[in-house]
């Protein structure tokens, strides 16, 4: 399938705040609460349109686990969108952000687009983390922020495609040299008829295709 | 330069004196390979002397010499062997030989330097005299190095032989001046030599080759022409002139035949069926070798020199000895390629009654060596992996009995429920003091539920044995407190607890495999960053052009390569195949870094894809991932021991001591040496 362009995105965040399940969700729409953990990374990917154009979001779901932050780092490079998550549930997993954003801030583009995610709010009876103090953080530190639940499905779709939104604006608005893969963004052509066209890549700096 | 140096080999030869000054300033080649080449002529020359018997001194005059002629004996290219071809004349009649550039360590022991004496005997071209030689033929490529390949009048062919450094023009001129040789009628590229007799007529009838008809036909053409037999005639009678003029003539026209030929590509074909043919012999006669030792008299079989010279040597020959019925071999190709690949075929699992063949009556493995080697080749069959994986992984000693065996048994239960109740004993109360328990035990209790969890022994909720596998894990992570637990612990720990069936045996091989694999779970990755650095280096070794592919797409840190080599596989493979996987590295029976080596294998596989796609980072990362479940075991295993025996000692030194699974190297501060942020 074709695309006008292919955004890179990065889900990072602690072990076990649901990275894995929100991706699964959004590629499959479906909720699976038994799956192996993650070691290394594992990819995903689904089309959606902004604007009538077709674009592809290629998603990495990182491994949590501390140790591993040195080899999982050289996955940020070229990443033009990160969802940074943390589970509500636990404060931990909300107090480690700060770690986890520098480290986004170090190894991936100045411009990525970093959408903070409180997953699993079906569970409000558990509860450690207040909605005001996710705001505030994102607030504090530049990034959107939404709560949603891996398991009812609510808020992810809005959270990957908000997301893109903003990356897509930042492209119309220049801050993004598309020609540049660095910065995460492929440029494809869009062939709205063709079948089982390859997904080319234009070396045109700053055209927009289609 | 040609003549100077004929006539400084040939004095050296006169003097009995080594060349390696004059060898040195002429060669190209580095300091190493000038000082092998230089000890290989001069072991070349007293082997030439021993021939000829004692007492009398033998004249040999070198005409012609060439360093850098090679073979590929494998299909890889870090496989070629470089050595020195060379005519030369002795009591008048002509002789070849080829030497490889490896020679004697003159520090070795009086053993190890007889053994690699065998097998540079079984390997060389010594003495091959050129009225053995029914033709030559020569190839020239657009691309890459020409080469020759010599037929004898038996039927054999030797490999070919790849001139590196040129002087095949040279060779055929001096060829010319000692012999009959004339290109074929049919092939401007096969050479001639000598008469035709009816052996090689029949060699060729009972192997019914294609094309054998034109072959014999040139044949029986050239032998209706008269030409003087005896090269002393040639050289000194009035028709001498004659000849002479006419080889150069031969030589100067440098005839080319633009034409689609179909007996050149017959020709073609015979030499391949040759090749297999070569091998065939070769392995039969380094058999022959083996069971007579006999180092004198002319050996025209060759094996590649072993670079490790112990008992492992010896059992890799007798194994690698292959015997196919010489039709079925000839018949099909495909099934020959099959029947020669490098790396052993796979075999059957270790069965109940082989391994009681490997016990004495009380119990202990009385050749622990041959036992690895069966479990290396084909595994084990389920019913006694339960048993054999304290073996390998040394939890029981080989030599221990039965009855030790229980006891031990009894103890290691003891010193387990004592280390379990250790954390089974802290209170909920305390645990609001213990962050770091605390910490862990969330995580163990998290990752136990995403363990394996598609293989019905852990399937399904309350599943008992999801439990018993957090046990094991948190009571690791007080037995060995500094390193604690580690994501990736529990995919090693899951297929141990399947085959033991038990949670204190379980324990204990699982804390015996973390004494080597524990440093792939360092706070630091220190264990994972040697890993994937000696790989890098492997890759260097074995496949210069994929790694300076790697290393111009920025992809030299190998982290594609992190998740195989930190779980050993586990992802890539079904759980009955990662059991299979993993007990034939366990055996470490030829490199304890087996599974680096598969690495390469796998990564050569598919290099096609990797450099033809011209993959980058992101691109190869996610192709690698996606290769789980795609990969042939059985392929790759192989793949991997040609590409062991292929690296020998250069590959064990791309790999520092102490390189998980190696033991580590103790240091002042213990096994595992790291800052504690939290304590």
């Amino acid at each position: 399938m074709s695309y006008a362009y292919l955004f890179k995105y990065i889900i990072i965040g602690d072990t076990g705040v649901g990275k894995s399940c929100l991706l699964l969700q959004f590629t499959d729409k479906r909720f699976q609460p038994v799956h192996d953990l993650t070691i290394g990374v594992e990819f995903g990917a689904r089309m959606i349109t902004i604007d009538n154009k077709p674009i592809k979001l290629q998603i990495w779901d990182t491994a949590g686990q501390e140790s591993f932050r040195s080899i999982t780092r050289s996955y940020y490079r070229g990443a033009a969108g990160a969802l940074l998550v943390y589970d509500i549930t636990r404060r931990e997993t909300f107090n480690h952000l700060a770690s986890w954003l520098e480290d986004a801030r170090q190894h991936a583009n100045a411009n990525m687009t970093v959408m903070l995610i409180g997953n699993k709010c079906d569970l409000s009876h558990r509860r450690a983390v207040s909605y005001e103090e996710g705001e505030q953080f994102a607030k504090e530190h530049g990034l959107v922020f939404m709560e949603a639940s891996a398991k009812t499905a609510q808020n992810v779709e809005e959270a990957f495609i908000k997301t893109a939104g903003t990356i897509y604006k930042k492209i119309q608005d220049g801050v993004f040299d598309v020609s540049n893969e660095s910065y995460g963004i492929k440029v494809g052509y869009a062939v709205p008829n063709a079948s089982g066209g390859g997904a080319g890549s234009s070396s045109q700096g700053g055209g927009c295709c289609g | 330069m040609r003549r100077e140096e004929a006539s400084a080999a040939a004095a050296a030869a006169e003097a009995g004196t080594p060349r390696s000054p004059d060898l040195h300033d002429l060669s190209d080649d580095s300091d190493y390979a000038a000082a092998a080449a230089a000890s290989s002529s001069h072991s070349a020359m007293r082997s030439d002397l021993v021939d000829q018997g004692s007492g009398e001194t033998a004249k040999v005059d070198v005409v012609y010499e060439k360093e850098r002629v090679t073979i590929h004996p494998t299909q890889y290219g870090s496989g070629r062997i470089s050595g020195k071809l060379r005519l030369y004349l002795q009591q008048g009649s002509l002789f070849l030989s080829w030497e490889p550039n490896e020679g004697v360590d003159s520090l070795s022991s009086n053993s190890a330097t007889m053994e690699i004496e065998k097998y540079r005997n079984l390997y060389t071209i010594k003495a091959l005299p050129l009225s053995d030689v029914r033709f030559i033929r020569k190839h020239t490529p657009t691309f890459g190095f020409e080469y020759i390949i010599i037929v004898l009048s038996s039927g054999l062919a030797f490999p070919p032989f790849y001139f590196y450094n040129g002087g095949l023009r040279e060779l055929f001129a001096t060829l010319k001046k000692h012999v009959f040789i004339i290109r074929s009628d049919d092939d401007p590229n096969v050479f001639l030599v000598n008469d035709f007799q009816d052996p090689l007529q029949k060699s060729l009838s009972s192997l019914e080759l294609p094309g054998v008809a034109t072959v014999a036909n040139a044949m029986s053409r050239q032998n209706s022409l008269s030409f003087t037999s005896s090269v002393d005639e040639a050289r000194h009678g009035s028709d001498a002139k004659h000849g002479a003029s006419s080889s150069m003539t031969e030589y100067v026209s440098k005839q080319k035949h633009r034409s689609n030929d179909p007996g050149r590509d017959l020709s073609i074909q015979v030499l391949e069926k040759f090749s297999l043919v070569t091998k065939f012999a070769r392995d039969t006669t380094s058999s022959l070798f083996r069971e007579n030792h006999s180092s004198g008299g002319h050996t025209y079989g060759r094996q590649q020199q072993e670079y490790v010279l112990d008992n492992r040597a010896n059992d890799k020959y007798k194994d690698q000895q292959i015997t196919p019925d010489k039709d079925s071999l000839l018949s099909d190709s495909m099934e020959s390629n099959k029947i020669l690949a490098w790396g052993k075929p796979r075999e059957q699992p270790l069965s109940v009654d082989e391994w009681r063949s490997f016990l004495d009556p009380e119990g202990r493995v009385m050749d622990s060596k041959a036992l690895r080697k069966k479990v290396f080749y084909g595994g084990i069959d389920h019913v006694l992996r339960k048993e054999v994986w304290k073996f390998l992984l040394g939890y029981h000693e080989y030599d221990s009995t039965y009855a030790e065996r229980e006891y031990l048994a009894v103890m290691k239960r003891t010193e387990y429920e004592a280390i379990k109740s250790q954390w089974k004993s802290i209170s909920s109360t305390q645990a609001k003091r213990f962050t770091k328990f605390r910490e862990r035990k969330g995580l163990i209790d998290k990752d136990v539920v995403r363990t394996d969890r598609s293989v019905p022994y852990y399937e399904g909720d309350d599943n008992q044995n999801v439990l018993v596998l957090r046990d094991i894990l948190l009571t690791y992570s007080f037995y060995n407190f500094d390193l604690g637990y580690c994501q990736g612990m529990s995919d090693f720990l899951a297929p141990i607890l399947y085959v033991m069936e038990d949670e204190s045996e379980s324990f204990w091989c699982f804390a015996i495999l973390m004494e080597r694999l524990g440093a792939n779970f360092n706070r630091d990755q220190n264990g994972m960053h040697a890993q994937l650095l000696a790989l890098s280096k492997l890759v260097e070794l074995l496949d210069p052009q994929l790694h300076n592919y790697f290393r111009k797409n920025d992809c030299l840190n190998y982290f594609f390569c992190f998740r195989w080599v930190l779980i050993q596989f586990k992802r890539e493979f079904s759980f009955d195949q990662i059991m299979l996987l993993w007990e034939v590295l366990w055996t470490h029976y030829w490199s304890e870094h087996f599974h680096l080596y598969l690495c390469v294998a796998i990564l050569k596989r598919y290099r096609s894809r990797i450099i033809g796609e011209q993959m980058d980072f992101d691109t190869l990362l996610k192709f690698i991932n996606e290769l789980s479940g795609e990969i042939n075991l059985d392929r790759a295993i192989q793949d991997a021991e040609a590409l062991c025996d292929q690296a020998g000692p250069n590959g064990a030194a791309c790999i520092p001591p102490g390189t998980p699974p190696s033991m580590p190297i103790e240091t002042d501060g213990g096994l595992y040496v790291q800052e504690d942020e939290v304590m």
